[in-house]
């Protein structure tokens, strides 16, 4: 049996209950407002809430681009490119600077976002003060009271536990001076590219039922302290073992046969882009080690 | 040509995201508007109406505010089957042309909020002007605006201080969307500030 889906998978309720929350998410930066999230053909935390943003958005002139962890052919961004091109037939890309909409799991492309584009990110866990505080009513009540005494007191432990902020990803963020919020786990390298984004940046956790914003050019700052500041993983003398690539996210990689450490991007679209520049000799990268 | 539920209704929030994410950006529905006019003739300018198609349903309570209030809410309720209410209680509340000037003052002074714990609760504004343009006249900054941004909005309505006031315990406060009879659209969220210049 073949059934004839609504464009873009949702009834148009659905879609208006979602519109309805990303607007108000928009107007007050960082604050999770909470949505009735639908049951989707995906399992809760692969993604429910960033497809449903983006089925909400998507028109007929979009292209999309959805990564997993950096990747645009992993199972979870192929299966959701599928579902979305089967039920809009649009056009999808792998070029960060082609897509209108991106869809990301854990990561912001190394490419910068363009005013043109909204960048909607999975989160699995919205609330950033979960760690100490189970209840949502009391969370709730802590955001009211703008008291984050507890988000600066796990930082605070960390730094004494281990000598360093152990956030290896998710770490809080503290949106246009107001709401502290999770910036999905993305890694702290990626955090500075949230601080005024040329891009509208949206947010979706479909299990937790919250969606939340940062608009473009709003202030985005990494909790850290006076004299402990905020750091992002430090590449520091490496570089991608393929195409060459400082100054990006890299994943270490194990040699099995050699036992050696080599490193590559974990944005796979930005290092095939760039091979696909270089072998087209358009040489404008130089930095090739 | 019909308005299509779907496509154009997804063209028009888009354009109302937009506007919303960049306070100041003035889009265009005017392509949607008019087949709107084409098919429901007894609500001109139309820009609102799409707005109340694109965003109502049964979970929204509204308002308006219009010397046709009656004829006007009882389309909507037929339209999205939207639920009219008093001021305090909307999400949603419409702001026609020819709303009274303390109705209006009554509206922004009575609109809901929302609450420190649900500040989402809060109404949105939609008001008809008769013109919005990005001259020169206030200066915006805020959250969605790069330095800062100039709107000019021609309505018989003083809303500016009004506006100011309500929203000066942020995270409450209340989101306003503009339309005109050119069926632009301009919105200004609560994180919004307003510089008004003052002549001499």
């Amino acid at each position: 049996m073949r059934i004839e889906y609504n464009f873009a998978f949702f009834d148009e309720g659905s879609k208006r209950e979602i519109r309805r929350a990303t607007l108000k998410a928009v107007a007050i930066p960082g604050y999770q407002v909470p949505f009735a999230s639908r049951e989707m053909p995906i399992a809760r935390g692969w993604g429910t809430g960033g497809l449903q943003l983006t089925l909400s958005l998507v028109g007929k002139k979009d292209i999309l681009k959805v990564i997993d962890q950096g990747s645009d052919e992993s199972v979870n961004a192929v299966n959701i490119k599928k579902l979305i091109t089967k039920t809009t037939g649009i056009k999808v890309t792998d070029e960060a600077s082609e897509a209108t909409i991106i869809q990301s799991r854990h990561r912001i492309p190394e490419i910068p976002l363009q005013s043109g584009q909204i960048l909607v990110l999975q989160v699995p866990l919205p609330e950033p003060l979960r760690y100490y505080e189970p209840s949502e009513l009391e969370t709730k009540k802590l955001h009211a009271e703008q008291e984050y005494s507890g988000a600066w007191l796990m930082l605070f432990e960390q730094i004494m536990n281990y000598g360093t902020m152990s956030t290896g990803a998710d770490h809080p963020a503290m949106v246009h001076d107001r709401y502290v919020m999770a910036p999905s786990p993305i890694p702290r390298f990626d955090n500075p590219k949230l601080n005024h984004s040329k891009a509208l940046i949206l947010l979706g956790a479909g299990r937790e039922k919250k969606v939340y914003a940062v608009p473009p050019y709003t202030r985005v700052e990494s909790l850290a302290f006076e004299d402990f500041s905020f750091e992002v993983e430090s590449f520091k003398n490496k570089y991608c073992g393929i195409c060459g690539a400082k100054g990006v996210f890299l994943d270490e990689m194990l040699d099995d046969l050699t036992g050696e450490t080599f490193y590559q991007c974990n944005d796979t679209s930005y290092c095939l882009q760039r091979l696909n520049q270089e072998s087209a000799g358009r040489g404008i990268y130089n930095d090739r080690v | 040509m019909k308005l299509d539920l779907v496509h154009d209704l997804q063209e028009a929030y888009r354009k109302t995201l937009d506007s919303m994410s960049r306070p100041g950006l003035i889009s265009n529905i005017q392509d949607q508007a008019s087949k709107v006019a084409l098919e429901i003739s007894n609500f001109n300018p139309p820009a609102p109406l799409v707005m109340v198609l694109m965003l109502f349903d049964t979970e929204v309570k509204f308002k308006v505010c219009s010397k046709r209030e009656a004829e006007i809410a009882e389309l909507i309720n037929q339209l999205t089957y939207a639920k009219a209410t008093e001021i305090e209680n909307a999400d949603f509340i419409l702001v026609l042309n020819d709303a009274d000037p303390e109705e209006f003052e009554q509206v922004i002074n009575s609109a809901c909020p929302g609450d420190l714990h649900d500040p989402h609760k809060a109404a949105t504004i939609i008001i008809e002007a008769d013109s919005v343009s990005n001259d020169r006249d206030l200066t915006l900054i805020g959250p969605g605006i790069e330095i800062e941004s100039f709107i000019s909005v021609r309505t018989s309505h003083n809303w500016v201080d009004l506006r100011a006031d309500k929203n000066s315990e942020y995270p409450l406060g209340i989101d306003l969307i503009f339309t005109d009879r050119n069926a632009n659209i301009l919105c200004l969220p609560r994180t919004t500030q307003i510089w008004q210049e003052v002549a001499g």
